[in-house]
């Protein structure tokens, strides 16, 4: 080992061996050199990233995931053979141990130590996140003394390190310190730059920083109740307006306090926010930007406004950036309401370009002006102000009933009309500047005559009363007074329509006043009213009408003991109480196999354990014979695949003749989804179409003829068996299938062929009866009858027809027939003539070859297999020399074997989507990484292959997999499978269920968020909500892991019976919301929320997720109900 | 608004499922392969940034979901996209031969301005496998006659000429964009009807 290490380990003095072989360092001694190798090159790899971004972007942020990947690779050289021992040191942070080891021994160190010390004394909580993130690299990093320290480490590595440590190496050691020279010389940044967005931080630092600034951090992320606007209540609030200085909140803590109040939470409610705003604080040149918010307490309305530089990064401040800080405290605005009395609102003329208000308090003092971006945001910012002085205070005049406002504030067209509908009138003279004054209760006594009307209008949600605003619009008066000195009140009710004049008493005032609160109070509920039936008539078919009880604090979903008191005797009776228990508490795990099925709708409520078996083996009786029908299909699909391929690598190899070359032009340009090989045919099977019936059997076969030997002359390569056989194929395929193996053994269903049969002609029987000869024994053997369909198949094994005629001509009819009229045994006598060249089908398992009349008729029928079935009783009256393509179309299984190209060609590119999609399902879940991926491969074929006009579709895959796990068995999971389908179906793009979510989601956004659906509206991308389109193809199938996805579908499922058929948009929603805050914070657009969603995916707290769905199923309820 | 306009390149990946798009998007964007993508729904984006022509700008590439039934989803997605990424497996002739039907469908869903100038590039992916069935020639053929789309054979798995290929698309796509910027005021696209299926193609789709 020592040899192996370049330059002198030797020059410091060894440590004992005691202490080198006692050390905890986990790397083998053998391929030390090699570790440490690796770890300098981590670190060369991070700081050129570093580097690099440094350079293409002119800075770095102190947040880039570079910095933090250079610290975790510094860390990891750091920690490589550290004699942890000696220090006595903790396990985890060891390095950070060391740091503060040789603090009194280091200047550089001495400095960052104190930093590390002061922030993990600031909060244990928030230290300990930056605990992860290596703070004390980071910090100095930043700090520009990283590579200081780490010489320090190298020249001293003796006392801390092992002998045979990276950092004690003398070349390694110092490689590491001049590596981090560079990184050490650049500037951080904390501050957002338009590029900074650029950065587009991955889902987890999203999630992460909004942890921290949010206060949850010892939650997880999804621990954010449900803040939905309309279940807001404001009793519940309580004063906690801090209305000091701001100079004494410098440390961190308080900071983020300060932050954390300016989101919406328990004690205060958030009216209005907008970042961005311009303040100008005192002695400061520049109007500054920040984050002005408005917040309702039970009493007070307070504005806070805050500079951006406080709302960024406060968290890790340090030192350096204090002095700053406590300036930009200085500059914070928190103003109570009630302290303010004149609201001065200026506007450019005829632009709109934002907007500035000024407040003026009772001492007459004005306070810094606010200026607004443009966009209507003041606008909605004294609507937000006037909304939030209810009940106790009201803007004067009111900003609703005032026309000329409309002409001062030019609404933006984007903007919703919330406020006045009038607003939109033609310019003609713009006011520039308007004042309003704040009335509030305390000069008022008299509104205490009106509480019962208070109460009502505080109980009503904020929505409604924003809403009455643009009810009463309206019914406003004219007004012609916009001064403060006047009091041109009116009142929005016509009967009360008086004009008062400005000298009026006191208590004439008052009454103006009550009446107006009175009238707002009416308009607020007849508001309300209509809000409520718009959600009534969108949203009430969402949700059952009937609220179910939630469960007692002491259940826990179905339980092994409640399962058993409900299925005693093995019957299921109760319902509504299985359902609910599933829905509110999931199912024990290991109790799923039994309880899905009954959840899926597959065993009956009641049903015995008989009944159940029972049909269990009929499934499994069904499920068997399909496969066995495609499995045949299957068996010829492979062969043709494989010639096909054959074919194609030849002709690639000699891509030199000139055949090759046409063919290719031609292939591109053709759409058919068939092979290369078809092309040949083009024209031959365009004349043998249904419509062109009319050629008699002698034009058809001197066409083939002559299309035979086109087809010699082109591809001399191919054997001459193979050409005719393609031939033949190429207009019709003739195929016996296993399933007429199994129809010969049960004639109930074939009294029809039967009769039609006695019904041919001399002739026709016997061509039949040579056709019959040249056929291979069929049910005799299950393999050897495979391998004879593949006879038949097109382009498939080579085989000899010794008539061409009578195989050109072969209709199903006359298959079917002799099935009926040979009797078995005889079948099985015949010779068969090219069993012998069939030997390589052995795949195929037939699992059950008896059939019933019933299972033949569910047989699947392709396309217009429906309408084909009496046309073909009818052509087998007549010279069945004239049907036979309408008669191959029909699909084989129901009518005796005959497989059209069409299915053929349809089934196979099925199977090959199915064989992709499987291969690459899951393989990192257990259950799917070696195994049972034929058992997937084998259920969804199935389910194609009864579903041929609906065929696979991406996302099958992943909707038959949780339901394989939880079975483990084919036929349970197929039948299952088939229910599930039944709803998921039309969320493919085939059915219309999807865009009918999207626009369920929205209105159900619009109505429980507004101010997420104010964030889409604004992104007009936006609003078609694919984001959630995985989510609901797949019931949150790729959102979740594995065991949350049961507890989610069971939920789902379980949802349908007692609260909600539309649990998906709940979960949607609560999903959305779980990640509200951060989304909103960052307004992210459309393409940032389904990144967002897609890092996301597999990180959700699931119960968390289930519990909000169902809370907001109840609100909706609630809401409804009108309770 | 309008720094972001002018940096951002938007890039659509198409082609036949299993062909390797997601590989192809991993491997240029993480340097990363593996064997375990599951099949795309709906779709998915990553970012890169990349220098071309000493510009920094950023690719934003979308990754969509393979299967043509989920085309018309496309609209969504492909609105606004600067190159357009046609992407076939060397071993599956059939998604050679489909490359025609997502071109016309990309066209007609994106509606470009200028749907002859569209900047294209076709991937043959896969070249790292044995069975090779589709030749460079007959793909270069295709390329020419649909007015000269650049070509590359590439292999997500090894590497191969992917970072070569994204160049070129970066490239492209920024030509595209300094064209787009000149008529900047065109009223906004008319956007296809995307709910009911299309009847185009019925040869395609025969599901």
């Amino acid at each position: 080992m020592w040899a192996n290490v370049k330059g002198s380990g030797d020059a410091y003095p060894p440590p004992t061996g005691d202490e080198a072989r006692e050390d905890d360092d986990e790397v083998d001694d053998d391929d030390g050199c090699d570790y440490k190798e690796r770890l300098i090159a981590s670190v060369k790899k991070e700081v050129k990233q570093l580097m690099e971004e440094a350079v293409t972007k002119k800075y770095v942020h102190e947040e880039s995931s570079s910095v933090t990947s250079l610290c975790c690779a510094v860390e990891s050289c750091l920690s490589q053979g550290l004699r942890r021992r000696a220090f006595g040191l903790f396990k985890t942070f060891s390095t950070t141990a060391l740091l503060h080891k040789i603090a009194k021994s280091c200047p550089e160190t001495e400095h960052i130590s104190k930093l590390v010390q002061e922030i993990e004394a600031m909060d244990p909580n928030q230290a300990l996140i930056l605990h992860m993130k290596y703070l004390w690299i980071r910090l100095a990093l930043y700090e520009k003394r990283l590579t200081k320290i780490i010489e320090y480490l190298v020249s001293n590595a003796s006392s801390f390190y092992d002998r045979d440590s990276l950092v004690a190496d003398s070349d390694y050691g110092s490689i590491l310190s001049s590596l981090l020279v560079g990184p050490c010389a650049l500037e951080f940044t904390r501050a957002k730059t338009a590029d900074h967005y650029w950065t587009d931080p991955h889902a987890d630092e999203l999630v992460q920083r909004h942890r921290i600034s949010s206060g949850r951090r010892s939650s997880s992320t999804c621990s954010r109740p449900a803040i939905i606007n309309f279940k807001r209540s404001l009793n519940t609030s309580s004063d906690e307006a801090s209305t000091g200085s701001f100079k004494s909140m410098a440390t961190a803590s308080v900071a983020k306090d300060y932050v954390e109040s300016l989101h919406q939470n328990a004690k205060a409610t958030l009216l209005y926010g907008k970042n961005n705003v311009h303040v100008l604080p005192k002695d400061v040149a520049e109007p500054m930007p920040g984050y002005l918010s408005l917040h309702q307490h039970i009493q007070t309305l307070t504005i806070k406004w805050t500079p951006n530089q406080l709302m960024n990064g406060y968290n890790e401040a340090d030192e350096g950036e204090d002095i700053d800080k406590e300036a930009f405290w200085a500059y914070a605005l928190n103003i109570n309401v009630d302290e303010i009395v004149y609201v001065h609102c200026h506007q450019s003329r005829g632009e709109d370009s934002g907007g500035t208000v000024i407040l003026v308090g009772q001492d007459g003092v004005q306070r810094p002006p606010i200026h607004f971006p443009e966009g209507g945001h003041m606008q909605q910012f004294l609507s937000c102000l006037e909304t939030g002085l209810l009940p106790h205070g009201q803007l004067d005049p009111p900003l609703w009933s005032q026309r000329g406002i409309g002409k001062m504030f030019l609404w933006p067209k984007s903007m919703r009309r919330r406020i006045l509908p009038s607003v939109m009138e033609s310019v003609d003279e713009t006011p520039i500047d308007y004042v309003f004054r704040i009335v509030s209760k305390s000069r008022h006594e008299e509104f205490a005559a009106t509480h019962s009307i208070l109460d009502f209008v505080r109980s009503t949600p904020r929505r409604a009363q924003l809403s009455s605003c643009s009810t009463t619009g309206s019914s406003d008066c004219s007004n012609k007074s916009l001064s403060i000195d006047q009091y041109p009140v009116e009142s929005p009710l016509l009967l009360l329509q008086q004009q008062h004049a400005q000298n009026t008493s006191i208590e004439m005032v008052c009454s103006t006043m009550r009446r107006q609160i009175i009238s707002r109070a009416f308009y607020g509920w007849l508001a309300y009213c209509r809000h409520l039936s718009t959600v009534r008539t969108h949203l009430s078919g969402l949700v059952h009408g009937r609220i179910t009880p939630e469960m007692k604090a002491d259940e826990e979903g179905l339980t092994k003991e409640r399962w058993q008191l409900l299925n005693a005797d093995g019957v299921l009776e109760n319902a509504t109480e299985f359902y609910r228990l599933v829905y509110f508490g999931g199912v024990q795990p290991d109790l799923r196999q039994e309880v899905w099925p009954y959840l899926l709708g597959h065993y009956a409520f009641g049903s015995t354990r008989e009944e159940r078996k029972k049909q269990d083996e009929t499934c499994k009786h069904y499920y068997e014979t399909t496969m066995s029908e495609w499995l045949a299909v299957d068996a010829i699909v492979q062969q043709r695949e494989k010639e096909k391929t054959a074919r194609a690598v030849a002709k690639l190899s000699s891509s030199g003749s000139n055949s090759g070359n046409d063919r290719t032009v031609r292939a591109a340009d053709l759409d058919a989804g068939g092979e290369l090989e078809n092309e040949v045919f083009e024209d031959i099977s365009d004349i043998s179409d249904p419509g062109d019936l009319e050629f008699d059997d002698e034009q058809r076969q001197q066409q083939q003829q002559q299309h035979i030997h086109g087809q010699q002359q082109k591809q001399k390569h191919q054997q001459q068996q193979q050409q005719e056989e393609v031939s033949v194929s190429g207009m019709h395929l003739c195929v016996k299938p296993i399933p007429r193996a199994m129809k010969t053994s049960t004639d109930s269903g074939h009294v029809d062929e039967g009769e039609n049969f006695n019904e041919l002609d001399e002739e026709a029987e016997q061509e039949q009866q040579e056709k019959i000869n040249a056929e291979p024994p069929i049910a005799s053997c299950s393999t050897s009858t495979a391998s004879s369909y593949e006879t038949v198949g097109p382009g498939g094994a080579p085989h000899q027809p010794s008539d061409s005629r009578s195989r050109s001509v072969l209709s199903p009819e006359y298959l079917s027939a002799d099935d009926l009229q040979l009797p078995e045994d005889e079948e099985e006598v015949k010779p068969p003539q090219q069993q012998q060249q069939q030997q390589q089908q052995a795949a195929v398992i037939i699992t059950n070859a008896s059939v019933d009349l019933a299972n033949w008729e569910r047989s699947p029928k392709a396309g217009n297999s429906q309408q084909m079935s009496p046309v073909q009783e009818q052509a087998a009256a007549l010279d069945a020399l004239q049907q036979p393509k309408s008669a191959c179309a029909s699909p084989a299984s129901s009518n005796g074997g005959v497989y059209s190209s069409e299915l053929l060609e349809q089934f196979g590119l099925n199977l090959h989507r199915i064989e992709k999609d499987v291969q690459r399902c899951d393989r990192n879940y257990w259950y799917f990484a070696n195994e049972n991926l034929d058992k997937l491969r084998n259920v969804i074929s199935t389910y194609v292959w009864e579903h041929l006009d609906v065929g696979y579709m991406q996302g099958m895959c992943d909707l038959v997999a949780p339901l394989l796990v939880i079975f483990d068995d084919e036929s349970l999971s197929y039948s299952c499978f088939c229910k599930l389908m039944e709803r998921m179906i039309e969320n493919f793009p085939s059915g219309g269920a999807m865009d009918m979510h999207f626009a369920n989601m929205r209105s159900l956004i619009q109505i429980l968020d507004s101010e997420m659906y104010d964030l889409m509206d604004s992104n007009g991308d936006y609003t078609h909500f694919y984001f959630c389109y995985r989510w609901f193809l797949l019931d949150f199938k790729r959102e979740l892991v594995y065991d949350d996805v049961f507890a989610t579908w069971e939920v789902i499922w379980a949802a349908k019976h007692i609260a909600s058929g539309h649990f998906v948009l709940f979960l949607a929603l609560a999903l959305l919301e779980t990640y509200r805050d951060i989304i909103l914070s960052n307004s992210m657009d459309f393409t940032d929320v389904i990144k967002f969603f897609n890092e996301m995916a597999e990180r959700h707290n699931a119960q968390a997720v289930l519990q909000l769905a169902r809370s907001l199923v109840l609100q909706l309820q609630m809401i409804i109900e009108n309770k | 608004m309008a720094t972001r306009k002018k940096s951002l390149l938007k890039v659509i990946i198409l082609g036949d499922s299993s062909v390797g798009k997601t590989s192809l998007m991993n491997q240029y964007v993480n340097k990363r392969f593996s064997n375990q993508y599951k099949a795309t729904i709906g779709a998915d984006f990553c970012t890169k940034e990349v220098v071309v022509n000493d510009r920094v700008v950023t690719m934003q590439i979308w990754d969509t979901a393979g299967q043509e039934r989920f085309q018309s989803l496309g609209v969504a997605f492909y609105r606004g996209a600067d190159c357009c990424v046609l992407v076939y497996d060397v071993t599956a002739p059939n998604s050679f031969k489909n490359l025609d039907s997502w071109r016309d469908e990309f066209l007609i869903q994106a509606s470009p301005r200028d749907p002859e100038h569209f900047p294209f590039v076709v991937l043959g992916n896969k070249v790292d496998l044995d069975n090779r069935q589709v030749s460079t020639r007959r793909a270069q053929q295709w390329c020419q006659s649909k007015n000269d789309i650049p070509y590359y054979e590439t292999s997500a798995k090894e590497g191969i000429n992917v970072e070569m290929a994204f160049q070129t698309i970066a490239k492209n796509a920024l030509e595209q964009e300094a064209e787009a910027e000149v008529i900047n005021d065109f009223p906004d696209q008319i956007i296809l009807n995307s709910q009911n299926n299309r009847p185009g193609n019925p040869d395609n789709c025969q599901c």
